[in-house]
């Protein structure tokens, strides 16, 4: 029995890891912004909140040059609309 | 408390032209001490070490993209720029610039020099290559250039020890103290009058400062009038490819071997350890089996990229490009398409990143639907056990016939990209010729230490994979292969009866024509997310079937006793072409913004893949 708990966490961790590094680059941000929701109301995360989530959000929603404003000029081509 | 812990660490950004050593530079500041990853949102390499000054405080140094501008013309240049502004996200502004100019190559680094200083940032001017600039005739007067630029001016050789220490000497934190708190970047658009100014500045500079050009190398000339012949060339280029080839499989046998052997004892030990049930299942079948067959694979990557690594450092690379270029013209390809379509053979979703430095759409597309057809490192293991199961490690003539099969393919690979182009152009129509522009490298012996830090960063890429996104993947499918259990009465092997065995036997319907049987096309599906998966997911589902008992680290013999040579010689033809990885096509719908050019992209490429099985698998079958 204990062994069957074991592997059935063990795939259920490897089920959210595969989905999680498989999931376009939107989703994952949405699943940490609603993550981060639910952490803010939970004071006793809030240094674990403030130390790797928020780094992480700020990766995961930076888009470099060419989601900045005062950078149009030089975003990568785009087909014709 | 001590200052180390008082004080924040000083930021510092190395920036320069391509070519100029930067890198080299930063390999020298930082050694080991380095992360490669990209810039948030984008893949462009972002490259950041570390360095203990003397007083024990951390200086931060980023190895900036290089860029012969601040007024961006394309994606890597505009990073430079945007990371020197402090506009990246989780890249602070620098607080101190170490400009790297090639004292061989003067005038082109010092016009960058003056565009970074009009920042207003604290900045060094590092310039390197002072040896060979010395032994070319080139004549700078260094403490001149100092005095003019208003900065202190460095000279460094990167590669050489001890060839950086004036440098790390200048910028250690206690001298640039006094900067932090009140500099902030300066930057307004350039104008063509900007530009006219920077050259007349750049012009009274190098007169100011004595420089004269550097003297043409008599052997240099020699070697280029052999390396760039329209005809020698291209065959000093194949026969380079093809050594390369050769080694990936002859270098690589021992290392190979003692990785197997040592997966097998691991799986032999770790089922003798466990009781029989669920957990040594999955340990022994899931990990060793599937993770573990997938390991195996790491020393022909290593010596793949030791032979890029080791072209690039020459300066030999460049030379190709231009080499082909006018080829790559014929079938209505830009030049510029070749560095690009070079990294998608490490892997397509940087050459399809790289394609951004090509002005034009047309081409820029052209170049994004064939980058995956050229052999990314993924395929390799696929290839390499297939090759291994079933074609003789015989000698033909002074070849090894595994050797030559591998480079057929990856040769197969590069023409059905060039037709498919060909193809492209005319559909397109008549297109504007793009010129390429490049700057040719001096030669120079590849540098071994950079060599052993880009092979480390192969190391840990591979290893990142193998014990992530692979070792998850391969749980999943001993999962899937191995519930729900057999009914009582079966007698069948346990994994028919599974999730994954339905799977294939569904599958099979498909795939049957081309020669593939259910094992291949249940190994297919995990192989859509990592091409290198296809071997782990075979390995799991021979593990579970009664194909073996003891498949972990020997899958070879296993292909080799139950697959035809027209099977194996199918799908070897199955992943020249093979759908693309799921990455990749997401990576073609954020670059084209549309989802119709991956889905085009992955119609015609498993079209291709159809065909191509077919025809083999038919021709060798009928001739066997």
């Amino acid at each position: 029995m204990t062994q069957q708990i074991l592997v059935a966490v063990i795939v259920v961790i490897a089920f959210v890891v595969s989905a999680w590094k498989l999931a376009p680059a939107r989703q994952r941000l949405r699943a940490l912004l609603a993550l981060d929701g639910w952490v803010s109301r939970r004071p006793g995360l809030a240094g674990w909140r403030e130390r790797r989530l928020k780094p992480r959000i700020q990766r995961a929603a930076g888009t470099g040059c060419s989601g900045c404003a005062a950078n149009v000029g030089t975003r990568p081509h785009h087909p014709p609309q | 408390m001590d200052a180390a812990v008082s004080t924040p660490s000083l930021r510092v950004a190395l920036i320069g032209v391509p070519n100029c050593g930067k890198t080299a530079l930063f390999n020298r500041l930082t050694g080991s001490r380095q992360k490669v990853a990209n810039y948030p949102g984008v893949t462009v390499e972002r490259r950041e070490g570390e360095r203990t000054a003397r007083d024990g405080r951390v200086l931060r140094i980023l190895d900036l993209p290089g860029t012969y501008s601040l007024s961006p013309t394309t994606l890597d240049e505009a990073i430079t720029r945007d990371v020197l502004l402090g506009r990246v996200a989780d890249a602070p502004a620098p607080e101190l610039v170490v400009c790297v100019v090639d004292a061989v190559h003067l005038p082109i680094g010092l016009r960058l020099a003056l565009e970074v200083k009009r920042l207003g940032l604290p900045m060094v001017l590092a310039l390197n290559r002072m040896d060979v600039a010395k032994r070319r005739g080139v004549h700078i007067d260094v403490s001149r250039l100092s005095a003019e630029l208003g900065v202190p001016v460095l000279p460094t050789i990167a590669v050489k020890r001890g060839g950086a220490d004036a440098l790390i000497e200048a910028i250690q934190p206690a001298q640039w103290e006094h900067h932090r708190s009140i500099t902030r970047p300066v930057w307004q658009d350039a104008t063509a009058e900007d530009a006219e100014q920077t050259q007349s500045d750049l012009r009274g500079l190098l007169a100011a400062v004595g420089y004269t050009a550097p003297k043409e190398s008599a052997w240099m000339a020699r070697f280029d009038a052999v390396l760039l012949h329209p005809g020698y060339g291209l065959l000093v280029l194949v026969a380079v490819m093809f050594i390369m080839f050769q080694a990936v499989f002859s270098w690589a046998e021992a290392p190979m071997d003692w990785i197997e052997s040592g997966m097998a004892a691991l799986g032999e030990f770790t089922a003798a350890s466990l009781p029989e049930g669920p957990v040594s299942s999955l340990l022994v079948n899931g990990v060793i089996g599937g993770a573990g067959a997938v390991l195996v694979f790491l020393p022909q990557i290593l010596i793949l990229f030791l032979f890029i690594l080791a072209l690039e450092d020459s300066g030999y690379l460049p030379r190709a490009a231009y080499l082909l270029d006018r080829m790559m013209g014929g079938v209505g390809l830009s030049g510029r398409a070749f560095i690009p379509l070079l990294s998608s053979f490490a892997c397509a979703i940087p050459g399809i990143m790289a394609a951004r430095t090509i002005p034009s759409w047309r081409d820029r597309l052209t170049t994004i639907m064939i980058a995956p057809l050229m052999t990314c490192s993924a395929r390799l293991p696929v290839y390499a056990l297939l090759i291994g199961a079933l074609i003789p490690a015989k000698a033909v003539g002074p070849f090894n016939l595994q050797g030559l099969v591998m480079f057929a393919l990856y040769v197969a690979g590069i023409l059905s990209a060039l037709i498919v182009a060909y193809v492209m152009k005319h559909f397109a129509g008549a297109r504007q010729y793009s010129p390429l522009m490049l700057e040719l490298p001096d030669y120079q012996w590849p540098h071994a230490g950079n060599l052993l830090l880009g092979l480390w960063e192969r190391v840990k890429i591979f290893l990142s994979r193998v014990g992530g996104i692979i070792l998850a993947l391969m749980i999943v499918l001993w999962f899937l292969s191995t519930y729900p259990a057999p009914p009582d009465g079966a007698t069948g092997p346990p994994i028919q009866y599974s999730f994954a065995g339905k799977l294939g036997a569904m599958l099979e319907y498909i795939f049957a024509p081309i020669g593939f049987n259910w094992q291949i096309s249940i190994a297919l599906v995990p192989g859509l997310a990592a091409r290198e998966v296809a071997v782990g997911a075979l390995g799991t589902v021979y593990a579970m079937s009664a194909a073996g008992d003891d498949v972990a680290g020997q899958l070879e013999p296993v292909i080799a006793s139950t697959w035809s040579l027209a099977t194996a010689c199918s799908l070897l033809a199955w992943y020249v072409f093979a759908p693309q990885c799921l990455s990749t096509l997401a990576v073609v719908k954020r670059e084209t913004n549309s989802w119709r050019y991956p889905l085009i992209m992955a119609a015609y490429l498993f079209a291709l893949a159809y065909v191509a099985s077919f025809i083999t698998y038919r021709v060798i079958g009928a001739l066997a």
